[in-house]
Parts: structure tokens; sequence; C-alpha cells
């Protein structure tokens, strides 16, 4: 305890700590760096600490990262706002080193503190900042450059504004494609900052460049701006910028390129308006449905639903779906499954009529696929179909699918099929369930998988509260209560989880009557797991029933489990003793 | 592979003749081609124009025929022309052009029912291609080139494709390693390669004349299709661009260039590339041409992108290039040994042990040809390294390290400055010979630390004695540190505390 009145000195502390071998005491005491700026104070933590920092940045880039981070959020330790120029210099040199993330990161935290910043200070410090890192040796430095633009913007003055827009085309022509890369991903950003007037001929000149640049990879994050940079647009101009080039992109002889084209061509319909949409974008969408490339109809086809919302029912029933017939029967059963994710929101925008006409074949169609996720896809969505035509027709069809997805041999399927059931159940209504799914609901509980077992415990669970505790008295209780003879005590185990679900939901009363007994009968068992378990459950059903049950029934119980020759056993009856006599102090 | 190929022209070719239909002179191509020719006509203003990205380049990526995905085929009739030795000797460089015309055209190989007749003539007729280039014949003149370039691009200039996701999800789950994914239309593409790579060897071909063809982007995209899923593609690729980098000398420094952005793409962005062990290898061979003193650009490109490339997951696919272009360079400049060594400190792997298995294989290499100077300089931070190794609970990480002891150049570097190194890996020698599980690293580790007792008793008993103590002092230190850090945690709570005092008054 000397220690105490040793004088301390923050700064030391820190680098002698920095100078460490283990690189996790080093972590560590960056992540400290808040505590040694207020044990400094602001004035201190300006003069020294930030300083020091600026100069020691020949770490692992672990360690970089952690200050690039901590640095972000460090206004307030140097005296807010006013001081917040302070921390740039250490973030420009994190902007230039090697490592990804760290660059990233440094320039996140830039980002950060240039949006709280006052505008002198972004005119006097971050924007020739941006200056700096844009003309850098480098090309990390330029790459970090790119990521500020849209923060230093829009405080600066005319002539700092131009400069800017032609550093930035700079950048978009730059020797290194990582350069050109990052530009192009940051377009959509700084566009966002700069007036209309020079957004038409800076900023489309700017576009045009990197649509046509050499290398694919640029070529393809130009794409990926094309919606950004639409939206900023007047219609209009839109149209006359955006859409030519967004056309012959859906005609790239990349399918990369079109892959992109068929992601965006969604929201670029929003900016352009009706008219051009029907015109131009609907034969590029019909195009791109029916590409070549599977990898292409994915994405077109995941966009179905999405896209003809927009357009009329006669242009969707016209132009679209003869193609969604196409692909239900596509070759790759990644087409189908993405267009199974999604064909049912379209049932709501074709209406009755043309859904029941030309939909449901191919509900059905895909309803009977033999790619389980597609048939999953389309059961998921069961609600959106039901609003439109009713379930009745689908019924048919609907129960063999679910029959043999139930019985898949992917436990993953079945667990998938479970998730569902219940929105089934709401779906089907009562009578539809009992009749067919009702026993399926009961064999699950006897899967071979632990996780289905415990997914079908608690589907059951959700039945109940779907269909209300007297339904579940009549077609649960009994059935589940009658397993627990099952010879094998995973399966007993099982019976335990159902019941520990099933209790809130069924009850004080029918806990008493039903419930309770088969646990304390189980904790007769020969098996300790089921012991123990019997001693959890006892635990988690204390709150819900009466206090003299407790005192007459579970107590007595856990009391002789406490007496277990297993450690396991009487270690949970334990708890659960203890707990008990918690909430009875409580109360 | 070449032998094999001639051997299969001459055996179908005689066949072929003999089965020919009488000759037409007319040009099956005309009504095919004309469509096709727009795309490269640009000559060497390469870059991507709207009018490029709208004329299709091939059947293939032509819209139309995108659309007919399922129907679509060649609409025109695809006729084989007479063979060359068919024709007299004025007009085979006439034929040859018409022949290289022809196999501008792409079929489409995802259907393998579809165009099979046209699809053997242009098999039949690039190797009629392939044969006549190897016979010394040609004349490559400017259009002939242009033309033959042309032809190469429209057949190899291809987007790839991915790997098929279809029938590996269901069979699956556990399936580790993945079969390399074979393009369809290889028995084309392999006999273009093959043109091409005769082409570039010609003696016949002018690099003069031939450079305004194979120019920047051509080399570009050539560079691109290294990231080729197919072995065999790479494999050739590898050859050719060598060759283009043996007969271009211009292209010499954009070749390193471009080679070079893929390497930072694939460090900084991606991390995927079927193609670097290919292109390591090219680089070998050119770092090993080098001229000494090595250029400032050289050092540069060993320092920013071949020792980053130790970073990425997938190390294991290309270290032994990598390895070798890295003491390639250090066997011509020794000097460099000790940035490499640091490189290596810098990216050395924190969990992967057979990752670091492989560092330490290279790092004996490069020590293998460090001198006293350089390794003076980097020793410190490199031994701390070495320390945590042989510590490994790996047995062959540790085992690795030891096995340092035996390499002679190695051992007397360490036993030179044993003042400076046995202090750093005493404790790890010291804490193995206790607690290690393994019996070989036990053994060993005695023996190296037996070494040391011979060469320098005195050094040894000394480091001894302050293990010891500093063993003695490890709770206490870490008990220190800790009440430093509670201490300023409460002066930094004092220090808020008094602030917002001031503050409120």
């Amino acid at each position: 305890m000397s220690m105490a009145d040793e004088p301390l000195y923050p700064i030391a502390v820190l680098i002698d700590e920095l100078k460490n071998d283990d690189i996790q005491l080093r972590l560590n005491s960056i992540r400290r760096l808040s505590t040694i700026a207020r044990a400094l104070g602001e004035e201190r933590t300006r003069k020294e600490l930030i300083p020091f920092l600026s100069e020691n940045n020949d770490d692992d880039d672990e360690v970089l990262l952690a200050m690039a981070e901590e640095l972000g959020v460090f206004i307030p330790y140097v005296g807010g706002i006013e001081y917040a120029n302070i921390l740039l210099p250490p973030l420009e040199t994190l902007c230039t080193v090697e490592e990804t993330c760290v660059r990233d990161k440094a320039v996140e935290s830039l980002c950060r503190i240039g949006s709280q910043m006052k505008e002198s200070h972004l005119v006097d410090s971050f924007a020739p900042l941006v200056k700096r890192l844009a003309g850098g040796e480098w090309f990390t430095a330029r790459v970090s450059a790119c990521g500020l633009f849209h923060i230093a913007y829009p405080s600066a003055s005319e002539t700092l504004k131009a400069e800017l827009r032609s550093v930035f085309s700079q950048l978009c022509q730059d020797d290194m494609p990582m350069v050109r890369r990052a530009a192009a991903t940051n377009l959509g950003k700084f566009a966002a900052t700069v007036e209309p007037a020079h957004l038409k001929s800076d900023i489309m000149q700017i576009f045009q460049d990197l649509t046509q640049d050499d290398q694919d990879s640029v070529r393809l994050l130009a794409v990926e701006g094309c919606a950004a940079l639409g939206k900023l647009l007047e219609p209009q101009d839109c149209i006359a910028h955006i859409l030519p080039v967004i056309v012959n992109f859906s005609q790239d002889k990349s399918w990369r390129v079109r892959y992109m084209v068929a992601n965006q061509l969604y929201e670029l319909c929003e900016a352009v308006g009706p008219e051009p949409t029907k015109t131009d974008l609907v034969p590029a969408y019909v195009r791109l449905l029916r590409d070549n490339e599977a990898e292409v109809r994915i994405a077109a086809a995941g966009k179905v639903t999405k896209f003809s919302r927009i357009l009329s029912p006669e242009l969707a029933i016209q132009h679209i779906l003869p193609c969604v017939k196409e692909l239900s029967s596509d070759s790759s059963q990644h087409v189908r499954s993405a267009l199974a994710s999604v064909i049912m929101g379209m049932a709501p925008v074709l209406g009755k009529e043309a859904t029941i006409e030309q939909l449901l074949p191919i509900f059905l169609s895909l309803l009977k696929d033999e790619f389980p996720d597609v048939r999953l896809n389309i059961i998921s969505k069961l609600d959106q179909v039901n609003q439109v035509i009713g379930i009745d027709l689908l019924s048919q069809s609907l129960l063999p699918a679910i029959v043999e997805l139930a019985e898949d041999r992917h436990w993953r399927v079945r667990l998938a099929i479970i998730e569902y059931i219940p929105l089934l159940a709401s779906q089907l209504g009562v009578g539809f369930f009992d009749d067919k799914l009702g026993a399926l609901c009961m064999q699950w509980l006897q899967d071979k998988v632990y996780s289905i077992r415990d997914a079908a415990a608690n589907n059951l669970k959700r039945l109940a509260e779907e269909f209300g505790p007297d339904w579940a008295m009549q077609h649960i209780v009994p059935q589940v209560l009658d397993m627990i003879k099952n010879p094998h005590y995973l399966y007993r185990m099982t019976v335990l989880r159902a019941i520990s679900l099933l209790a809130p939901v069924m009850g004080s009363e029918i806990t008493c009557s039903k419930l309770l007994p088969v646990v304390v009968s189980a904790s007769k068992d020969r098996v300790p797991n089921i012991k123990f378990n019997v001693a959890k459950v006892l635990q988690s059903l204390v709150p819900i029933v009466d206090h003299p049950v407790v005192e007459k029934s579970i107590k007595p119980c856990l009391v002789e489990l406490a007496e277990d020759p297993d450690v396991d056993v009487r270690y949970f009856a334990n708890q659960a003793l203890q707990s008990i006599d918690q909430v009875m102090m409580s109360s | 592979m070449i032998k094999q190929i001639l051997n299969k022209v001459s055996r179908k070719q005689s066949k072929f003749s003999k089965n020919q239909e009488p000759l037409d002179a007319q040009n099956p191509n005309l009504t095919c081609s004309g469509s096709k020719r727009s795309d490269l006509t640009g000559g060497n203003s390469r870059k991507l124009s709207s009018s490029d990205i709208s004329a299709p380049l091939n059947p293939r990526f032509n819209p139309n025929d995108t659309n007919s995905r399922k129907g679509g085929h060649v609409s025109v009739s695809y006729e084989s022309l007479p063979s060359f030795r068919d024709v007299p000797s004025s007009e085979k460089q006439n034929l040859f052009i018409k022949k290289v015309i022809m196999c501008s055209v792409n079929f489409d190989f995802t259907d393998p029912t579809k165009n099979l007749k046209e699809k053997e003539i242009k098999r039949q007729t690039l190797l009629e291609l392939v044969d006549f280039v190897a016979s010394n014949n040609v004349k490559f003149t400017e259009s002939v080139i242009h033309e033959f370039v042309k032809m190469v691009s429209a057949n190899l200039f291809r987007e790839l494709t991915p790997q098929p996701r279809d029938c590996k999800i269901l069979q699956s789950y556990d399936l580790e390693e993945e079969e390399p994914s074979m393009d369809l239309s290889w028995p084309h593409l392999q006999i273009v390669y093959e043109l091409l790579l005769r082409f570039i060897a010609s003696p016949e071909a002018d690099a003069k004349i031939a450079k305004k063809f194979i120019d920047h982007y051509f080399v570009l995209k050539l560079l691109d299709l290294f990231d080729s899923e197919d072995p065999r593609e790479r494999e050739y690729l590898k050859t050719i661009l060598h060759r283009v980098y043996g007969k271009f000398m211009v292209h010499r420094p954009f070749i390193r260039k471009t080679i070079n952005n893929i390497f930072y793409r694939f460090v900084l962005e991606t991390e995927k590339h079927n193609g670097i062990a290919e292109l390591l290898e090219i680089l070998g061979s050119i770092v090993n041409g080098f001229a000494l003193p090595l250029k400032e650009e050289h050092k540069l490109f060993l320092s920013r992108a071949l020792i980053p490339l130790h970073k990425p997951k997938s190390l294991m696919m290309y270290h032994q290039q990598l390895s070798y272009c890295i003491t390639q360079f250090v066997e011509k400049d020794c000097k460099l040994a000790d940035m490499v060594i640091r490189g290596l400190l810098k990216y050395w792997p924190v969990t992967n042990s057979s990752k670091e298995i492989m560092f330490l294989g290279e790092l004996e290499e490069v020590l293998e040809a460090t001198q006293q100077p350089q390794f003076h300089r980097c020793m410190v931070p490199l031994f701390k390294q070495i320390a945590r190794c042989l510590n490994s609970l790996h047995f062959q990480v540790a085992e690795r390290a030891l096995f340092f002891w035996n390499n002679d150049h190695i051992e007397s570097l360490i036993r030179q400055n044993r003042k400076v190194i046995l202090p750093i890996i005493f404790p790890a020698l010291e804490r193995n010979g206790r607690y290690h599980w393994n019996q070989a690293v036990h053994s060993l580790t005695l023996n190296v630390r037996k070494i040391f007792f011979d060469l320098d008793p005195e050094l040894f008993n000394e480091c001894l004695l302050n293990f010891q103590e500093e063993e003695a002092k490890e709770e206490k230190i870490q008990s220190r540190r800790e009440s430093t850090w509670k201490h300023l945690e409460e002066i930094a709570a004092d220090k808020a505390s008094s602030n917002e005092a001031v503050l409120v008054n």
C-alpha cells in the first residue's frame, strides 16, 4: 500500500505498459486510454498524451486497431469540440498503415470526429488532412482519403469545394485500382453532399469514367453506386444519364456486372419513375430473369415481388409472370429457392383471379420441388397467400409437402419445418391441424436428434398458446404425459422439458393436478440425469403453483433428492431448495 | 503434351481429309463473324467504351442468345475449310486468316448436346492452326497478328464462372476438399492456349509488330484469367505469361505492376485468388534474373507485395513459391535479410500452428543467407518470437524451432551473439525443461540447454539466477500492475468529480 504515496505519472505508466512484450497487456492499456486521459486532465491529454500517441504507432496491427477505435470517442477527454482537431494527427498516421482493418477504423473515427467538429476546424484542419492523404505517396493514404470527402465538403468555401471535387476526380483516375475502387465505393456518399449543379457536371463525369474502367472490379463498384446516384438526381437527369448506363450494364459481358444490376434495378426504377421503367427497365429486368448465368437469375428472381409491386398488375402479368413460370422449373435449385422465398408476395399484387389462374400452379409445383429448401420457402410465406385466395385451395397439396419435410433425413430441414408449424396452425385452423398435423408434433418428441426434440417441446408450447389451454388439455397434455413411460431416458427427459415449457401456459390448476404428479413420480427414476432434471423442473414450477403446493409436494420431493447418492442430483436439488427459500423470504 | 496433340492432329487430319467433301470456295464465316468483329477493333485504345459493352464479344454473351438460353444455337452455317495441304502455297496465308476468323466463334459448352458438329469442326480447325504455326510457315504480318489476337481474345477473355452451387449442399456438409472445377469448354480452350503459346514462342512473330496487339489491355485480361479455378488453364497461363514477359521488354514494368495490384487486392481486400502460386512462380524466375545492385523498385516490391503475402489464411497454397522468391532476394542482396525477418515477425501467426511451421521453415532458409550485421539488427525481436515458439504446445512448432540449433550457420550466429540471445530464450528453455509434455521437445530442449552451458557456463548460471529472481517477482509485478491501474482509475475519478465541481461553481 506504499503505492498510494508514490507519485504516479500516468503517461509513464502507459509508456511502460506499451513496452511490454505481451501483446495482451499492450492491448489492455490501449483499451484503458480514456482512464489515462481522465487521470491526466484535458490539458495534459492534449499536450502530452496525444502527441505521444502520434509518434508511437509502430505496434502490432491489433493494438493500432484498438487505438484507432479509442480515438474516435476521445473528444470529451481533450476538452470537447473546441479541441477536437487535436485528435486528427494520430488518426492521420493510422490512415496510412498497411492493414485494411486499421485504416478503415481510423477513417471511421475521423468521420465521427469530423461530423462533430466546428466549421472553422473542418476548413482549417480537416480539409487539409484530406488533401494530404489524397496526395499520399503510398496508395493506402489515398484509399483512406476517399472515405473522408463527404465530411470535409459541406462546410468548405467555394474555391475549396472546387478543389475537393477535382482532387476526388483525380482519385477516380488513380493509377492504382485499389484507389479507384475506394473512390467508386465512396462516390455515392460524396455525391450526396455535392450541389445539384456540380452533380450533373463533375460527378456524372466521374461516374461515367468509372463505369468504363479497365478493371472489372472497379466497374462493378460503379454499378453498385448507380442507384444511390440515381436517387440524388432529378428524374429527367436520371433518365438522361443513369438509365442508358444501367441498360448497357444489364447486357454487360461480365456476369458479375449483370448480377450487380439485378440487385440494383429495383431501386433504380424508383428513381426514374414509371414511364421509363415500363419502356426500358422492364425489358432489362426480363433479360436478367432469363440470364445464362444462374447467379444472375438468383439475384433477379429474389426481386420478383418487389419489382412487380411497382408495376401495374397488367404489366406484371404480361412480362414478369411468364418468366416466373420458367424460373419455377429452372435447372438450378438455388434459383427456384430464391423464387420460392418471394413468390408468395406476388399474390396481393396480381389479385385473386390471376393468382388462382396463374400463380397457384406455380406454388403447387414449387411445393412439390425435389429440393427441401424450395418447399420450405413456400411454406414459410403461407400467410401472404392466405390473405388473397384462402388456404383451402392449397391445403390439398400442402399436407404431403409438410409430411415429407417432417420426415426429411436432414435434421436441419425437420427443424425448419417445426419452426413453421405454429404459423401453419394459425393459418390452417384447429380442425385441419387436429386431423393431420397433431400426430406429427408428437412424433418429433421422439426424434433421434436432440435439437429436434427440443424444438418439438417448444412447438407444443407455442401451439398451446395459439389454441388455448383447453385445447392443449385435450390434444397435447395426455399424449405427452403418456410418454413418461418410455423405456429410453432421453425421451423421458424430453417430457420433462415439455412440462416445464407447458406449465406457464396451462396455469396453476392444471399444473398442480396433471403435470406436477408426473414430475414428482419421475423423481424416483433410476437414471440420475432424469432426477436432476426433475429438480430443475420443480424449481421452475415454483412461481406457477400456490405456496401450500410448494410446501406439500415440491419441497419434500427436493429434500429427498438432496439426499441422493449422485452428486449432481444433490447439487441441483440444493440449488432448487435455495431458490425456494429465497422466494419465500422475499414474499 | 505438345507431342500428344500433334499426334492427334495428324491422325485426325488424315481421317478428316479422307472424309472431306469437295471443296467449295465460299467463306462460311462471313455471316457470323461480321457482327463479332467490332469488339476489339479499337486497337491500342482499349479503354472500354459503351459501344464495346453493347457490342457483344461472342455468341455466348450475345444478349439475344442469352435470352434464348434454352433453345439457342448458332444459326449460321459453320462448315470446315479446306486443309492447308490441299491449297497452293500462295493461298496458305489467306486460308490461315480465314481459319483464324472462323475460330473466333464460341460455342456453348454448358449443353453438351448442342452444336456437336460445329464444335468438332472448330476443334479440328484449331488443331490445324497449331500445326501450321508449328511448321513456321506463317508470315505474321500486322493484319495476321491482328486477326489472330482477336481470335485468341474472343476465346479466352471470358468472365470466369463461379463454381456451380448446385448439388453440393445436399450431398455433403462435411466434404472438406473441393474438387477444382474444370472448364467445360477446355477442349477448345486448350488448343487456343497452345496456339497462343506457339505464337509467342515463334521466331516469326516480331515483337515490334505484335506489341501493337499484345498490348496492355491484352496482358491485363491474361492476368485476370489467373483466377481461373481450372489448374490446367493456370498452367498454360503461367507458361504463356512467362514467355510474354521474356519477349515483350516494353511490357515488363506493366506486368510487374499489374501482378502487384493483384497481390494487393488479394492481401488487403479479398483473400481470394486461385492463381497466386502460378504468379509467384513466374516472379521467382523474374527475381532470379534481376541485375545487381537491386533497383529500389524491386526492393519495394519485396517489402510491399511479397512480404505481406504471408498474411492471408491460404498461405499454404503458395508458400513454397513465395518462400523461393523471398530467399532469392536475400541471396542476391544479403542486406535485405533484416527487412525480411522483421516482415516475417510482423505477420507471425498467433493461433495457426501449421502456418507457424511454414514460417519457421522459411525463417531458417532466410537465416541461412543472413550475415552477422543484419542478424545483429533483428536478433532481439527474432529471438523473442523464437522463445515463444519453443514453448508452443504444438510439439511440431517447438521441435521445428529447436532444429535451428542443428543448422551450423544459424548455430554459429547464435553462439557469437549468445550474450544477447541466451537471456531472451533462457526462460523458455527452462520452462520446456520443466513442463513440456512432449518427450522429443523435452530432450531437444535439454540438448540446447547443454550446448549453452558447455559454451559459457558463467553466462548460463547468470541467466539461471536471473530467471529464478524474475520468477519470484512475477506475482509481485502482476499485483503491482493491478494496483497501478486501480490508482489511475481513482485519480481519474477524482479529476472528473473535481471538474464537475468546478463546472457547478
